[in-house]
């Protein structure tokens, strides 16, 4: 057990240094406030800069295009990322695509985009969920049909987030529909500016922006195909524990290690920050603070409590937990501040700059995308606690 | 901006202290043990397997090694006090450590007999009213109660402990008279160093409880997923059932993070006190709400077999309570946050 601080040596410090400089001129206020307005998830100047840098893939090696950083360089990195809201989630989906590229395509696919991909020109999105199909992944009913060497595309896609912004999506298809549904999986990388993908802007509660994706008679090439013909369902798990943190071994040698929780709980994190510096500074008026009162004093420990549980709860556990005392907090939060909370950013009279109004939108997401907590929970159930399934057992479709 | 190591491992000793305490109560602790000794005058206590502990040197462990002890950390104490809670073992384990540290730092006299356990002394969780009694833990078999009372800390001592009171928790509580005809007492600590020395005990008795808690859910948690799994009911086994399941994954992931919790406010107070004064109050908070959850929810999933004294499930959910609420409504743990993050409550104080 050690959860001593690091003491940074020279090399560190300047390592730090130069992250920060590179952040001054390229992670702006500009920046951000596109961001704000669009809710796009990424900002191409700065994906490009990062690129440069090797540091979209800041621990592969030099010579694929990443910045061979160690965990230490690559945490300072992501925490200064964090702590400046990048809008990082495209750069999220690039990396979890790139590992199953990495892991399934054919050597010349992965030559043609893994290093476009570490440069920052290549970026890709997950192809997943469908109108009719979230949690119950499987049961995906966007066909591929064989044609000689190319494979024909047709369905619908929903929450394709990042997809205007990216070459590629990690397609999840079904090429056999007279087997269990697991076993007609195939997945592919498909190229977004193929005839007859079409992108459609969906809009979210909090402020992100996805999509819905349309593929009528789309023809791609056999090599973009991942893994074997329907065998797309292992493609997609190892994808998928990646994304849900299953994999990981052993403990997180670092606080602030990147990890797939940042995307979740960073918001409530900040929130709390933004809480507690408020509860500190004299109200206006009779100049006492709001922590000086008891109960309220109580009420905002209770929500640091809960934030320390959310931090201390690993991995997919941390990601549930964390999100459902954050979706209670949020509430908590705004009625603790009062009207003012109802002010959004840039409202003149808005509480930390409408912070609690933006979080209590952002956290109902953090329960759905990449898995319903639900959901989750019965995999808890299965993996953890040795339960037997708690839902019917996947028939042919 | 720093960054901190989150290392949850556990070294080759610490490896070696949880094994060996958990080896220990599995032998000669079963749940038959702990339901004798909820019925024996006083209750909640096991002699014999105190015995054992003692000889595995539990309370010499506790002690630093400038007063003879052996000089284990907070860090390694917890992961002993979690293996008490996970057998529900009927022994004074976090009093005795407790009084023994506190004896060590005001270099009493008894802290001989502490160690050995030829005295058992415990402590007082709360100021002494004056000329009233206080229910203390291990009360009704302790030799002696380290108390605050007034600007003194004070060893109060009697031939004959108290009666044990009948308690929900099964628990050898009784209460203390600081002052009555047939008790001594004597001075350890007086003025701030009263205070510092009683706070400081009062914390860690609320972390190593919090760990007795942790392991008393998961304890409790294994039982009722076995349950679960083995139970057929509507022709599945009810671990089936979303509404069976969800509830004992709630459980399971509050005990994976209160755990963490434990050990990292353990290994702040033995090494950065002053950084965490927050951590082992919110440590207890969410151990008392864990420890209760733990067995409420598996009374429910056992069903009516659950409610009743058949199932064991009975024995975490008196203790949960009966083990935490001795120091009082954990909502108090709120102020103690507060009052770390946020300094006084008053403005003007």
């Amino acid at each position: 057990m050690d959860f001593g601080l690091i003491e940074f040596d020279d090399e560190t410090r300047r390592f730090r240094d130069e992250v920060r400089a590179f952040l001054d001129e390229h992670l702006t206020d500009e920046v951000r406030e596109a961001e704000w307005r669009t809710g796009d998830g990424m900002n191409l100047e700065l994906h490009l800069a990062l690129g440069r840098r090797g540091w979209i893939f800041p621990t592969w090696p030099a010579e694929e295009g990443g910045a061979a950083l160690s965990t230490l360089h690559a945490s300072i990195l992501e925490q200064e990322l964090t702590r400046r809201h990048e809008p990082s989630v495209t750069r999220g989906t690039t990396r979890l695509v790139a590992a199953a590229v990495r892991g399934w395509a054919r050597d010349d696919v992965k030559a043609e985009v893994l290093p476009a991909a570490a440069r920052g020109e290549v970026r890709m999105c997950l192809g997943y969920s469908e109108p009719d199909a979230g949690s119950d992944l499987a049961n995906v009913k966007t066909r591929a049909v064989r044609d000689g060497d190319e494979w024909v595309i047709n369905g619908q896609k929903m929450f394709t987030t990042g997809a205007h912004n990216c070459q590629y999506t990690f397609l999840v298809t079904r090429t056999n529909p007279s087997v269990p549904k697991h076993k007609g999986i195939t997945m592919f990388l498909v190229p977004l500016d193929t005839p007859g993908v079409e992108i459609g802007p969906v809009h979210t509660l909090g402020g992100e922006r996805t999509n819905m994706v349309y593929y009528d008679d789309v023809r791609v090439a056999d090599r973009w195909r991942l893994g074997a013909v329907d065998d797309g369902w292992r493609v997609v798990t190892s994808a998928l524990n990646a994304e849900h943190g299953m994999d990981e071994a052993g403990p997180t040698p670092l606080e602030e290690s990147p990890g797939e929780n940042r995307l979740y709980l960073g918001v409530y994190f900040e929130a709390l920050d933004r809480l507690e510096a408020w509860a500190r500074a004299p109200a206006d008026g009779d100049g006492a603070r709001p922590a000086d009162d008891p109960i309220r004093r109580r009420r905002l420990a209770r929500i640091a409590a809960n934030v320390e549980l959310a931090k201390m709860t690993p991995g997919p556990m941390g990601r549930i937990v964390g999100v459902e005392l954050f979706i209670r907090d949020a509430v908590e939060m705004l009625d603790l501040v009062g009207p003012p909370g109802l002010l959004p950013r840039g409202v003149g009279g808005a509480v930390a700059e409408g912070w609690f109004e933006y979080a209590h939108r952002f956290a109902q997401g953090t329960a759905i995308y990449g898995g319903t907590t639900d959901v989750h929970r019965n995999i808890i159930a299965e993996h953890f606690l040795g339960m037997p399934r708690s839902r019917p057992s996947s028939s042919a479709s | 901006m720093t960054l901190r190591r989150a290392d949850f491992s556990l070294d080759e000793e610490q490896e070696a202290v949880r094994s060996a305490f958990r080896t220990a109560l599995e032998r000669s602790c079963p749940i038959e043990r702990v339901e004798a000794a909820a019925t024996a005058d006083p209750p909640g206590y096991d002699e014999k397997v105190w015995r054992q502990l003692l000889d595995m040197r539990i309370v010499a462990m506790a002690v630093p090694e400038a007063a003879g002890g052996d000089g284990a950390g907070l860090t390694e104490l917890v992961l002993v006090a979690e293996q008490q809670g996970a057998f529900l073992a009927p022994v004074p384990l976090v009093e005795a450590v407790v009084a023994a540290r506190l004896l060590a730092s005001c270099r009493d006299q008894w802290l001989g007999d502490a160690v050995d356990g030829n005295r058992l002394a415990t402590v007082a969780l709360h100021p002494h009213p004056e000329g009233r009694a206080q229910l203390v833990p291990a009360g009704a078999i302790a030799d002696g109660v380290i108390a605050r009372a007034g600007d003194e800390l004070v060893l109060v001592t009697r031939d004959e402990p108290p009666r044990a009171v009948a308690n929900h928790g099964s628990t050898p509580l009784a209460p203390w008279l600081l002052d009555g005809t047939d008790t001594d007492r004597r001075v350890l600590a007086s003025g701030a160093e009263a205070a510092r020395l009683f706070d400081r005990a009062v914390a860690e008795w609320k972390l190593l409880t919090a760990a007795a808690l942790v392991g008393l859910a998961d304890a409790a948690l294994r039982r009722a997923v076995d349950f679960a799994i083995n139970r057929v009911a509507f022709g599945v086994p009810i671990a089936t059932f979303q509404a069976v399941s969800h509830p004992l994954v709630d459980v399971a992931m509050a005990v994976t993070g209160t755990r963490r919790l434990v050990w990292r406010a353990a290994w702040f107070a033995d090494n950065e006190p002053d950084e965490a004064r927050d951590l082992i109050p919110m440590a207890y908070l969410h151990a008392v709400e864990t420890g209760m959850n733990g067995p409420t929810v598996g009374v429910h999933v056992q069903g009516g077999l659950g409610f009743t004294v058949e199932s064991d499930m009975h024995l975490f959910f008196r203790r949960a309570k009966g083990w935490s609420l001795v120091a009082g409504d954990p909502a108090h743990e709120l102020d103690t946050i507060a009052a770390a993050r946020y300094g006084p409550a008053a403005p003007t104080a």
